[in-house]
């Protein structure tokens, strides 16, 4: 081996752990305050473009949900136009953190292991994990699975995150978009997908063939929006937004014209928060 | 960056390395059969079916593995076909790779002079035995450089995998961030990894080069 190729092959590792260390540098806190956005006239909100009915893309190409009824709501009372930006679950955090957007508003669970890295506003939303599969083999619960048995999950989400550390003798299957999430499933390539039970109900309803066999999972979480840790000014202004908001019932009427369709009136109170209160006895976490 | 949650992730990422390296040499192998066929179909000039390896090269050679992995993986099985995601992750990398292959083999098939293969046939080889044992070692001399550089391709062409639900080493590292948020930790581990997987190729690939120079003959 000649001399010079040894020498560019530690310099490309060199080059490669270089770049690594640099990035560190931009990596933390880079966000917009509320008076930025403000004068800039538009703000950038990261939602699903493939989670019906909560965040999606209707067929003239706008992005339509409850997630996006509430956005428009922001848009509208801070007086700029929204630049929606489409995210990935995966990828909800790292926006935040890189300040491709300012606020999170896909149907974004509130964690503990989220909290460390972004901060969340007052709750729009209850939700639980759940499980869904065909008809002709219905999973009611998750120890009946065979050894064979493959479950989808979507990389990111508090469903991945709860089946790793509760069940790790499970098999999981792993998608990174919604949409393939569900294609597999329909195709039959895996047991039963379990993800926000909200996503799952939602999925039986609209595709035949297909039973929650495992309605509620895990603890009693809440949903709510998410902006870059650090930004306060941002995070009062959505906290005072959201309690407002409370006052006239807005999430009641974002349900009525959102996800009545999909769910029906016998879900609205188990799924709105209002005003950022959650009932009491939806608060008991693990 | 922290050390104990580098050291948590690494048997995950060598996981997915041996997976990666598992899926991307099977796709590599049948790339390298895919190609050879074609090439060799297209050099004898046999009818029908050179009209068909050209149609399946221009076909992948021209348009994403991402969207042949879509086509193996969910729109086969609408009609009944269903395949593991292992074996679409080797027959796609295996499928595209044999459309460059094929093109490569082709331009060293090329370099070899006429005369070569006139000479041989003379000396009452037939042309299959002219084909073999002049004009291939030849020819694959010419093609080294174009098939490493191809292998290379093929390996990083792996990181679309996720498509398919396969835990590549793109895969895994995004996958960690979303569950995790360490993301330098993981992107640095992504990129060492790579680094792991493809020096070794490109270094091969020279050596191989100088090795089989000597067999090049009247250049």
């Amino acid at each position: 081996m000649k001399k010079t190729q040894i020498i560019a092959t530690f310099v490309a590792a060199a080059i490669g752990t270089t770049l690594i260390g640099a990035g560190s540098v931009f990596a933390d806190g880079t966000f917009r305050t509320l008076d930025e956005i403000k004068e800039s006239g538009t703000i950038n909100i990261g939602v699903f473009s493939d989670k019906s009915p909560f965040g999606y893309v209707d067929e003239n190409g706008d992005y339509q949900g409850y997630d996006v009824y509430l956005a428009e709501r922001l848009g509208e009372d801070l007086g700029v136009e929204i630049n929606y930006v489409s995210t990935e679950a995966a990828s909800r955090i790292e926006y935040l953190q890189t300040g491709k957007v300012d606020i999170i508003l896909a149907n974004f669970t509130v964690t503990p292991e989220r909290a460390e890295e972004v901060d969340f506003a007052l709750p729009y939303m209850n939700v639980a994990l759940g499980v869904v599969s065909p008809d002709d083999a219905v999973v009611e619960s998750l120890d009946d699975l065979g050894e064979e048995d493959q479950v989808i999950v979507i990389s990111g989400t508090t469903a991945e995150t709860y089946l790793v550390k509760n069940y790790p003798d499970i098999h999981l299957q792993k998608y990174d978009a919604y949409a393939e999430a569900k294609t597999a499933l329909e195709n039959g390539n895996a047991a039963a997908w379990a993800n926000d039970n909200t996503e799952v109900i939602a999925f039986a309803i609209e595709n035949e063939g297909f039973t929650v066999g495992i309605p509620s999972l895990g603890s009693a979480d809440t949903i709510a929006p998410a902006v870059t840790k650090g930004n306060e000014s941002l995070l009062d202004w959505l906290n005072e937004e959201i309690v407002a908001l409370g006052e006239e019932q807005f999430f009641h009427a974002d349900y009525e014209a959102t996800l009545l369709d999909t769910y029906g009136a016998d879900y609205e109170d188990t799924l709105v928060v209002e005003g950022g209160a959650v009932a009491a006895a939806e608060t008991e976490t693990e | 960056m922290e050390k104990e949650v580098i050291l948590q992730y690494l048997p995950m990422y060598r996981e997915a390395l041996l997976l990666t390296l598992k899926i991307g040499w099977q796709g590599v192998f049948l790339a390298f059969i895919f190609g050879l066929l074609c090439a060799l179909v297209r050099h004898m000039k046999i009818p029908v079916l050179r009209g068909v390896v050209t149609g399946y090269i221009e076909l992948f050679r021209n348009t994403p593995l991402l969207v042949q992995l879509f086509f193996l993986y969910f729109a086969l099985p609408k009609i009944g076909i269903r395949l593991s995601p292992e074996f679409c992750g080797s027959l796609g990398l295996g499928l595209l790779g044999g459309a460059y292959m094929a093109e490569t083999f082709r331009s060293g098939l090329e370099s070899v002079a006429p005369i070569q293969e006139e000479s041989a046939l003379s000396l009452g080889m037939t042309p299959l035995q002219a084909f073999r044992h002049v004009i291939l070692p030849q020819a694959f001399t010419a093609s080294v450089a174009g098939i490493v550089a191809n292998v290379i391709f093929l390996l990083k062409e792996t990181s679309v995998f996720s498509v398919i639900s396969l835990m590549d080493l793109m895969f895994t590292a995004k996958d960690l961030i979303g569950m995790y948020a360490k993301t330098m930790e993981c992107l640095t581990l992504l990129v060492v990894f790579y680094l792991i997987m493809l020096l070794p190729v490109s270094l091969l690939g020279s050596v191989l080069e100088r090795r089989l120079r000597h067999a090049e003959f009247g250049t």
